[in-house]
């Protein structure tokens, strides 16, 4: 008898969320299969997209096979952007770290100012991620919103604690929100509930949290793998955003990533292409060498290669 | 459905303060409410009492048999406590609970024979939690086994699922349908047996004054797939009214959700919607969130 491999269709739809504007414009998801099911009836019109990310202050560890690819540029933030656009990036993520109370406590508007004149000097879209200190993000966040009006950026953490201010600041300035909760599925949806009450779902990407290989990868894997399960398999209105997978940070940050190169970047490159198969859509890591590996792994169309 | 009064439980601060300070009014107080709003236990959930046992024992049994003719239901998993409590209670009590595991087995079914009572027998073994319903009905068939043998009838046996929260990262919606199933099938498997849960367990963890409506909506899906008994709060006068058979076409809106049945939310009550939503998460139609009801 003639074997016939079975093929799923699916109710539900990741919504197609749109970051930048102009020439420098970013899609993700839009996809109506489960992660990889290229074999299933649908398409997945976006394919995983990759940013570096960069801090708004030199960092203050220096592990010098993390930096060395940029060289003098790490003391300017607007100089690490543009030489991380040359290593074929998709959007720069720019992280405000310094406004964290732990670290600078620096003021909302100079923060501000950075994200403005970034924007006006790269060519790619732009993320930017507050501290995630919830009461300073809720100073700051709002501001970049209202400075970079129109922009369309991609901005976050929005957390329980202070989505209606941020969110709202999103939603009036038109950008997108990054909705982060800390690792659960119930949580995940509540926030996007809220959320959605005032902003559209299409300016809502999700962050679940991404726990490096080691520090919890497993978590971070089974939630992206059951959000996508549950709003492409069950058409679950508020699991039916794209991933966002900001994982470099959290490589950087263990004894084995800072132990010598070859193992940071395998670290980094593992905890991406992980993520990758449990469906993040869009991956911010830190050092360009793994974005390289991790692009070629994963082949040019963002497919296996056959 | 026989509705096990749930209120006298050491969690409370107020019960474990007046028990230690052999406080009557405050625990009479609440034997005499349950009493009065329907129930037709009283479960004295004691914790694992382990000082001066046989006397506080003595002292609450008698104290709650004061002011209510109910029967009692003697709740904790220390054997000593559990004795000193069964010999006092006038009225044929519930010995609330025995399991699969090993030293409930030597240690509490025997005393349910030596005392002639009623017995919970939950679904735990020494491997904790079974996690499939297969798995919950073959170690419940072997504890039954067990206590048949040492001479209690199916019919004293009140078997116990074990509800979990629903609140918990989606695995806990599997469970709760898990055991709407399990109490359908389970006289087929156990021809005589009753059945009893701790329902309020199913909303913890739950924001406090969304609570109610979980319990409620799922104490009336169990008593549709034939639930006898449930430990709950008989203070909730809405949930002791679907009890007593009232509300009727919200049972109906249930049963639909519970049938796969489309329900049109757009000719439905306030109240009536927040039914449907509700059954909806708990046959995991929809994923929980504690916004379940916002959506």
């Amino acid at each position: 008898m003639e074997y016939k491999a079975p093929i799923e269709a699916y109710k539900g739809i990741v919504r197609e969320v749109t970051i930048g504007k102009g020439d420098k414009v970013l899609k993700i998801g839009g996809e109506n299969i489960l992660p990889l099911h290229f074999f299933d009836e649908g398409s997945m019109p976006n394919p995983p997209k990759f940013a570096l990310e960069v801090l708004d202050m030199e960092p203050t560890e220096k592990i010098p096979h993390l930096l060395e690819p940029f060289g003098e540029a790490v003391s300017d933030p607007i100089q690490w952007a543009k030489k991380c656009e040359t290593f074929g990036v998709d959007a720069i993520c720019l992280t405000l770290l310094s406004t964290d109370p732990a670290e600078k406590d620096s003021p909302a508007d100079q923060a501000a100012q950075l994200v403005k004149r970034m924007v006006s000097e790269i060519k790619k879209p732009l993320i930017v991620y507050g501290s995630g200190d919830e009461k300073k993000d809720a100073e700051v966040l709002p501001k970049v919103a209202q400075i970079c009006a129109g922009e369309n950026l991609l901005i976050g953490p929005v957390q329980k604690e202070n989505f209606e201010v941020v969110g709202k600041a999103i939603l009036e300035n038109g950008h997108v929100a990054i909705a982060q909760s800390p690792l659960d599925i119930n949580l995940l949806k509540e926030l996007n509930v809220k959320l959605c009450k005032f902003l559209p779902p299409e300016r809502v990407v999700i962050d679940p949290l991404s726990s490096a290989l080691g520090y919890g990868i497993e978590y971070s894997f089974s939630l992206i793998e059951r959000v996508k399960q549950i709003g492409i398999i069950t058409k679950d209105s508020m699991t039916m955003m794209p991933i966002i997978a900001n994982l470099g940070g959290e490589c950087w940050k263990t004894k084995q990533a800072k132990e010598n190169k070859t193992q940071g970047l395998l670290w980094e490159g593992i905890t991406a292409l992980s993520l990758y198969l449990s469906g993040a859509n869009l991956l911010i890591l830190r050092h360009p060498e793994t974005l390289k590996l991790v692009k070629e792994t994963i082949g040019g169309n963002g497919r296996w290669p056959s | 459905m026989i509705i096990i009064g749930e209120n006298i439980h050491v969690i409370a601060k107020d019960v474990s303060q007046a028990i230690r300070e052999r406080n009557e009014k405050v625990i009479q107080a609440l034997a005499r409410e349950q009493t009065q709003a329907g129930a037709h236990y009283i479960d004295l959930n004691v914790g694992p009492m382990k000082k001066d046992t046989e006397e506080t024992m003595k002292w609450l049994v008698n104290c709650v048999q004061e002011v209510t003719d109910l029967p009692l239901s003697i709740d904790t998993m220390n054997p000593v406590a559990m004795e000193a409590g069964l010999k006092y209670c006038k009225k044929r009590p519930l010995l609330n609970s025995a399991s699969g595991k090993t030293d409930s087995k030597q240690q509490m079914l025997p005393l349910a024979q030596k005392y002639n009572c009623d017995v919970v027998i939950s679904v735990m073994t020494d491997k904790g939690m079974p996690p499939e319903i297969e798995s919950k009905i073959e170690s419940i068939m072997d504890t039954v086994a067990y206590a048949n043998e040492l001479g209690i009838p199916n019919e004293d046996i009140w078997v116990d699922p074990i509800i979990l929260p629903v609140s918990t990262a989606g695995e806990g919606q599997r469970i709760a349908v898990g055991n709407l199933e399990f109490i359908k099938i389970l006289p087929d498997v156990l021809p005589g047996v009753k059945s009893t849960v701790g329902l309020s367990n199913v909303s913890n963890g739950v924001p406090a004054h969304l609570r109610p409506i979980l319990n409620r909506t799922y104490l009336v899906m169990l008593e549709r797939n034939g639930l006898y008994s449930a430990i709950a709060d008989p203070l909730d006068e809405e949930l002791m009214a679907f009890m007593r058979g009232e509300h009727q076409e919200i049972k109906n809106l249930i049963y639909k959700v519970m049938d796969g049945e489309e329900v049109d939310l757009s000719s439905l009550s306030q109240k009536e919607v927040a039914y449907v939503k509700t059954a909806r998460v708990l046959m995991a139609q929809t994923l929980y969130s504690d916004a379940w009801l916002e959506i």
